[in-house]
């Protein structure tokens, strides 16, 4: 089977039909369309208006960490009365919502849907040779469930009793007793909004999955696919096998708390524990789901920028397959603290150490990769190569944790926070930024601004880490996460200079989005046009020019070779596109 | 052939004049494969959120100890009907056969409306029984919120999968509808016929472990 859509077929179609379907004009354009380049777009604007929304929830948790009691400067006022009193400073209980609605809107509205809603769609079809997604329609459906679903959770805000403040991961009984959380109508709210949310995640996957099962161009073999792309057809897999399961939790805690159902209520034989085990379930792979795709962005990144084949393209594959397998049975190492029996904990300690292997098999692939390369300083390589550091000092952690006697001393304390921020924001997000540089030409047609990029990588890189690698020594001292006020403690008054620390570097880090917001909406206008291959890459993305046609490929290319074939010996230029035949005397990669 | 038509495609800068690029209406019919595949890959994704919610039940009832559960407040917890429900679910494995023959009759170029139409009443004989059966447990003294677990996870479970039996009720009698009024599947083109068929079909089978779980064992 190959792709049967093609810019030709699209312009063929329309030839004989120039009596209706006229293209949409205006701001119709940006609402309903089709052309998944443009569904990405779609994701990745409302995204930044997420994190925008999410990130100033943590700054204004950071001002109370570090200053308990004090008016929150700017957005304090903003906030609804559930969360400030009147003087614009947090309240107890409104710090748990902030923290609730932090976690969840950065991980189901803006990681998810950067790492899998935008470069999902924007690469799967430009660099498989496809003309568009297997169901264009569902993406667009796809894309509008995810902005109600956004909708739905940043109403909860605004409900009687405020948004629920059970942490992104809505322990029960405290989610599903209206009497222990006392935000009974927001509470359902974010339930409802992640059920919704999880469809949107569901269609998308099931576009990815088929779309990279059979939408690939000739002579693209799976083996011949970009890792992206093998990152992202995982990271799909992973969320129709995991998301269902979050689901099915969620509309329990809903009955719960409006049906008067019992499923985690002791008094009528439910279990509180059976939450954690669905909910862990889904959270283990959904951390992975979070990764995969960003490992996929700097393995690509990595080898375009040193001139160089990734290392071990098909163990990289693999690794990611290993990774993936064992996510699903690993949840119990979120629950050591649960009372669970020792024997089991030590069997999911053994199973989460184990996922060191294939994790470690990439980051010693990505030293392989730039190894002796021809490296290029590029905005996007600076942050893929600040990701493999990033993610060494999170994963590295997370191997501390697996093992049971030291996680019964860090559980629940800001050891925990640090590391996934490191994994997910020095992970992630700073391979989000790669990516977001990386295809930026592709995406715009236009160059960013070089001067602003690299203020952009340094301020992020500088004040990441003075946010958030204090929180080790932080928590290794003692500090539980979720406390609104840390100085009413006797044993943390000494550490409160760390929090100070902490609190100067999230303001950092949130100045350092300015430079990238600058650079983005004023190169998307006015920055200098973009070659249509500006980093002399071999994916078949750059064989074609800005704009774009919907249905990208004016004629279904050709693969004839793997994806990553740079500094060939016996080339001239140092990279071989994917579309372009070897010369007879050139040798290539054995895939 | 010019490509003109699509230079304003451009994805910040909305188009200036009108162009015939955005409509997606025209494009070529999907591959049948390709939606057959994109169907096996949501209905996995169905097959999990049964799994979650079975998961659910089977660790309260092992928890419970005996089932139905001893909630200490001396009221006895009636049985479930198995013999009514056990010819309910004969039917709606039959309709499932019924459907099949649909298939096939319209791709042998026949209509096979007349198959659609019973599966369609088959499946909703399946819901009003169940309805039926709901009644019944309610007067009972079962309920979501009443019997505690052992009446909350009966009525979420078979009302989940009773959802998902109206909804596929529903397309079937689109499909019967379209057939009827247009013949619109032909032995040639009938993609959202099989479709439906194996929705159809996976509806059933999580019945029968629906059926098993929660009225034999």
């Amino acid at each position: 089977m190959s792709a049967t859509i093609t810019a030709d077929s699209h312009a063929a179609a329309h030839h004989g039909d120039h009596g209706h379907g006229h293209g949409k004009k205006g701001i119709m354009h940006y609402l309903w369309n089709t052309d998944h380049k443009v569904i990405a777009m779609q994701f990745l604007f409302t995204s930044i208006l997420y994190v925008i929304i999410g990130g100033a929830m943590a700054l204004a948790m950071r001002w109370q960490l570090a200053f308990p009691g004090h008016p929150i400067p700017v957005i304090g006022h903003l906030l609804p009365s559930t969360i400030v009193s009147d003087d614009g400073s947090l309240i107890p209980g409104g710090y748990n919502m902030l923290v609730t609605m932090h976690g969840t809107l950065l991980v189901f509205f803006v990681a998810m849907p950067i790492l899998i809603g935008v470069f999902g769609n924007f690469l799967i079809p430009l660099k498989i040779g496809a003309g568009d997604m297997a169901f264009p329609t569902l993406n667009e459906i796809s894309y509008w469930l995810f902005s109600i679903s956004g909708v739905i959770m940043l109403a909860s805000l605004f409900v009687p009793g405020g948004a629920p403040g059970t942490g992104w991961t809505a322990y029960a009984p405290l989610s599903s007793f209206a009497k222990y959380n006392g935000t009974p109508i927001g509470q359902t709210l974010w339930c409802v909004s992640l059920f919704i949310n999880g469809l949107s995640s569901l269609t998308g996957a099931v576009n990815y999955i088929t779309t990279v099962i059979t939408m690939r161009s000739p002579g693209m073999s799976m083996f011949r696919m970009p890792l992206p792309v093998w990152a992202i057809f995982l990271t799909a897999i992973l969320l129709i096998l995991a998301i269902p399961v979050l689901s099915a939790a969620a509309a329990l805690i809903i009955f719960d708390l409006n049906f008067g159902t019992t499923f985690y209520k002791p008094e009528g034989g439910g279990q509180p524990l059976l939450w954690q085990h669905l909910f862990w379930f889904f959270g283990h792979p959904e951390v992975y789901i979070l990764i995969l795709p960003a490992m996929g962005f700097a393995s690509e990144i990595l080898a375009v920028f040193s001139r160089k084949p990734v290392f071990g393209y098909k163990a990289m594959v693999y690794a990611m397959i290993v990774i993936g397998v064992l996510g699903f049975i690993v949840w119990g190492h979120h629950m050591y603290v649960s009372g669970m029996n020792l024997t089991l904990s030590a069997a999911f300690g053994v199973s989460t150490m184990v996922i060191a292997v294939p994790s470690a098999i990439k980051t010693f692939n990505w030293m392989g990769t730039i190894w002796r390369g021809n490296i290029h300083y590029t905005v996007p390589m600076a942050f893929a190569v600040a990701f493999v550091s990033m993610f060494v000092i999170g994963g590295l952690s997370g191997i501390f944790m697996a093992a049971t006697p030291i996680d019964l001393f860090v559980h629940h304390t800001y050891f925990i926070v640090a590391h996934f921020h490191y994994v997910l924001f020095g992970g992630s997000i700073f391979s989000v930024f790669a990516a977001i540089y990386f295809w930026f030409p592709k995406m715009s047609g236009r160059m960013f601004n070089d001067t602003l990029g690299w203020i952009h990588f340094w301020m992020t890189f500088v004040f990441f880490n003075l946010t958030f690698f204090p929180m080790h020594n932080l928590g290794l001292s003692g500090m539980m996460r979720r406390i609104a006020d840390p100085t009413v403690y006797d044993c943390l008054r000494q550490v409160q200079p760390l929090n100070v620390v902490c609190t100067i570097g999230a303001m950092g880090l949130g100045l350092s989005t300015l430079p990238f917001l600058a650079n983005m909406f004023w190169s998307i206008f006015k920055g200098p046009k973009a070659p249509a291959n500006p980093w002399n890459s071999t994916t078949l993305e750059w064989t074609v020019s800005h704009p774009i046609p919907h249905g990208n490929f004016v004629t279904t290319p050709t693969v004839h070779h793997g994806p990553y074939e740079y500094s060939v010996p016996g080339l001239e230029k140092d990279y071989l596109p994917q579309n372009e035949k070897a010369p007879a005397h050139v040798t290539l990669e054995a895939h | 052939m010019s490509n003109a038509a699509f230079n304003d495609a451009s994805l910040f800068h909305a188009p200036q004049e009108e162009s015939h690029a955005h409509d997606s209406h025209h494009a070529p019919p999907t591959d049948p494969k390709i939606c057959k595949l994109g169907m096996i890959v949501f209905l996995c994704s169905e097959a999990l959120l049964f799994s979650g919610l079975i998961s659910a039940y089977l660790v309260c009832r092992q928890a419970a100890g005996c089932w139905p559960p001893n909630l200490g407040d001396g009221i006895e917890l009636p049985p479930m009907p198995k013999l009514l429900t056990g010819i309910n679910t004969v039917i709606l494995v039959a309709s499932s056969f019924v459907y099949h023959f649909a298939e096939e009759a319209v791709k042998k170029g026949k209509s096979g409306a007349g198959w659609m139409l019973a599966a369609a009443l088959m499946g909703a004989t399946f819901v009003g029984v169940q309805c039926v059966e709901w009644t019944e447990l309610y007067h009972e003294g079962l309920w979501f919120n009443k019997g505690g677990v052992y009446g909350s996870s009966f009525f979420t479970l078979t009302g989940f999968h009773g959802a998902h039996v109206c909804i596929g009720v529903l397309l079937i009698l689109w499909c019967f509808y379209l057939q009827v009024t247009k013949r619109f599947f032909t032995a040639e083109r009938h993609v959202a016929l099989m479709n439906v068929g194996l929705y159809w079909h996976f509806v059933d089978v999580v019945w029968v472990f629906l059926y098993t779980i929660l009225y034999l064992i």
